[in-house]
């Protein structure tokens, strides 16, 4: 039978600084290792353990990932210690992802908070690819400092493509930011709401709006509160939720939320699926 | 199905005739524990011991020890082998009672999910032992103060789930084949075996009753108006709160729970690289849902404590179609905080119907 808990030899192939704490690498697997967006895989560090995270290149790019990461335990400050020609193990992908096809003829709000952005990353290369099958991407993206903005270089370029718009906001006020300030939410304050009275005046429609939302937990409660009072639906709202998945495969119970597996029920959970569950973030 | 009767002495000679060919573990009365009547298992060497019991209640540990070890190695690398390589000798364990082959069913559904659902994962380490082991169950023919499986909706004797059945009677038992597995135990042993008579069935009959009657007798003073596994729990925090009190986290309800099936998976250097172990987890522990970043779904004792019964008695029947505590009373029996978990449930339902 096969081995679930092998890791795949992958080569670190390029390290890049996208902020003090924020790094993206780009492994190479020695051995097939394909993914969708929105999909995790367990990275392990040799010796030292393993980590949930979502990749941040494009899905369709297939011999290579690349992974984002933000130094804040022990296997991702491991990480930080690496060098490229260093080997790490991947296995995966595990979860659901997104369903890419929901997305066909929407209007797609991405809102990312810190290094939450980088799974996104990975949706909006792909959406990118296809991006005549839907009619806005509104990236929306809240840092903490200029400096924490994680792909400045690629922000730019986003925002030059057919039907997207780019917006940000920094926490607290700096001196080289001329652009929004406050926490990300500030970034749904003038949209209008999606209800009849504002049709047409909102770039979104309630029937064919959907968000999808990735950042810190307590981003993703305020969040989840703001898009459904702007009219969201609650199907429509796909949070990247975030708990353990430590196997990966729906049996160590590490990422249990009630009787649902994050690691197979998602990562990927629209707000109508956790609606139940009393504080799901 | 086959049923024979056998003596003690024959039976003895039994499990003699299996150890030849395979591991056998059977249970043995250890003076050594605080409690000398609980048993626990023993591996069968030279002769199967004199010691070996199979009246009275379950043994300390559930058999899960047999299929899913407490520490294993599930992955050495580097390595391109995509194969496990499962080292899963033949094992015969005697012993697991109706509770214990209940909890497997949580354990099958987990870690052999393709018998039940399709396009899971299939874990090789959990699958390859189980396949390559013999269950000879026993009819519970003592319970403890602490059994509880007629809440749970069970009974103290199996009627599926095993190779090989085991009814005690006072002249002897009777073996009662449930698979293929089952039946190739009795062949080439004929010269041990007599038929079973109606007075042997009517011995069995009389005794299962009876212990059946004694655990709903000692519970009847923990029951609800609703059962146990038919149960809500509901989220009044002060109830949860109150059945908390005397909890440590020490994971000890974990380990010896016969569906516990939750683990942590530790990397660590060895020879020639690196290998990966799995380790019986406990959901007490405040690391357990502790993500990296530091977020904890459940950071207080009390809400690990009310997931850990939720799982049991919700969340198993929500995802699995079944409850997944068996009531053996392990939990109970193991407990330094004198925790009765008949009780914890009692109050936590009760309080949520007054409010």
């Amino acid at each position: 039978m096969k081995n679930l808990y092998r890791p795949i030899e992958s080569v670190i192939e390029d390290i890049k600084q996208e902020s003090p704490n924020i790094t993206t690498y780009r492994f190479r697997p020695k051995e097939p290792l394909t993914f969708g967006a929105g999909q995790f895989v367990e990275l392990t560090v040799p010796g030292v353990g393993e980590a949930p995270f979502t990749p941040s290149s494009n899905p369709n790019i297939t011999e290579t990932m690349e992974i984002t990461i933000m130094d804040v335990g022990t296997v991702t400050h491991a990480l930080t210690k690496m060098k490229v020609g260093d080997t790490v193990g991947i296995r995966g992908p595990y979860g659901n992802g997104y369903n890419m096809a929901d997305f066909d003829g929407k209007e797609i709000l991405i809102m990312g908070g810190g290094v939450g952005l980088a799974p996104l990353r990975s949706l909006i290369l792909a959406l990118f690819d296809d991006i005549d099958r839907y009619k806005k991407i509104s990236i929306r993206y809240g840092a903490r400092t200029p400096e924490d903005i994680i792909f400045k270089d690629l922000l730019g370029e986003w925002e030059k493509m057919k039907n997207t718009e780019v917006l940000l906001t920094i926490d607290e006020p700096a001196d080289n930011w001329t652009g929004k300030v406050g926490v990300v939410t500030v970034l749904l304050d003038d949209l209008p709401l999606l209800t009849t009275a504002d049709i047409g005046k909102s770039p979104f429609s309630a029937e064919t709006a959907v968000a999808c939302v990735c950042g810190p937990p307590i981003m993703l409660k305020f969040v989840n509160i703001a898009l459904l009072e702007k009219g969201f639906k609650p199907e429509s709202i796909y949070h990247s939720m975030e708990r353990n998945m430590s196997c990966g495969l729906g049996k160590c119970g590490h990422c249990m939320m009630g009787e649902l597996y994050i690691c197979k029920d998602g990562p990927v959970m629209t707000a109508a699926e956790v609606a139940k569950f009393e504080d799901p973030f | 199905m086959k049923e024979v009767f056998i003596g003690r002495e024959n039976l003895l000679k039994l499990i003699g005739r299996w150890a030849r060919n395979q591991r056998v573990y059977v249970p043995v009365t250890f003076d050594i524990m605080n409690n000398p009547e609980t048993p626990d298992y023993e591996l069968v060497k030279e002769e199967v011991p004199e010691k070996l019991e199979l009246h009275g209640a379950c043994p300390a540990q559930s058999p899960k020890t047999f299929l899913f070890y407490a520490r294993e190695v599930v992955a050495k690398y580097p390595s391109s082998d995509p194969e496990a390589n499962v080292e899963a000798p033949a094992t015969i364990v005697v012993g697991p009672r109706a509770c214990d082959l209940n909890g497997l069913e949580k354990f099958d559904k987990v870690y052999w999910s393709t018998k039940h659902f399709s396009e899971e994962y299939d874990d090789p380490f959990y699958v390859e032992k189980r396949r390559n082991t013999i269950l000879v169950s026993v009819d519970c023919t003592a319970p403890k103060e602490t059994c509880f499986c007629t809440m749970m909706g069970g009974q103290p004797y199996a009627e599926d789930g095993f190779d090989l059945n085991i009814s005690p009677l006072e002249s002897g038992y009777i073996l009662t084949t449930g698979s293929e597995k089952g039946e190739k135990l009795l062949d080439g042993s004929d010269d041990l075996f007599t038929p079973v008579d109606s007075g042997h069935e009517d011995e069995r009959t009389r005794s299962r009753a009876s212990v059946t009657a004694a655990v709903e007798r000692q519970n009847a003073q923990y029951a609800v108006d609703v059962p146990y596994d038919k149960h809500e729990l509901g989220s009044d925090r002060d109830a949860w709160a109150y059945v908390t009190q005397n909890c440590v986290g020490c994971g000890a309800c974990n380990r010896v729970c016969p569906s516990c099936t939750c683990f942590l998976l530790v990397d660590q250097r060895a020879e020639g690289g690196y290998e990966r172990t799995r380790n019986w987890d406990t959901c007490l522990s405040i690391g357990y849902a502790r993500t990296g970043g530091g977020g904890n779904s459940r950071p207080n004792l009390a809400q690990r404590f009310e997931n850990r019964l939720r799982c049991k008695l919700e969340y198993s029947r929500d995802r699995y179609g079944a409850v997944s505590c068996t009531g053996c009373g392990r939990c109970i029996d193991v407990c330094m905080g004198r925790i009765d978990m008949r009780e914890a449930i009692k109050h936590v339902v009760t309080e949520m119907s007054k409010a």
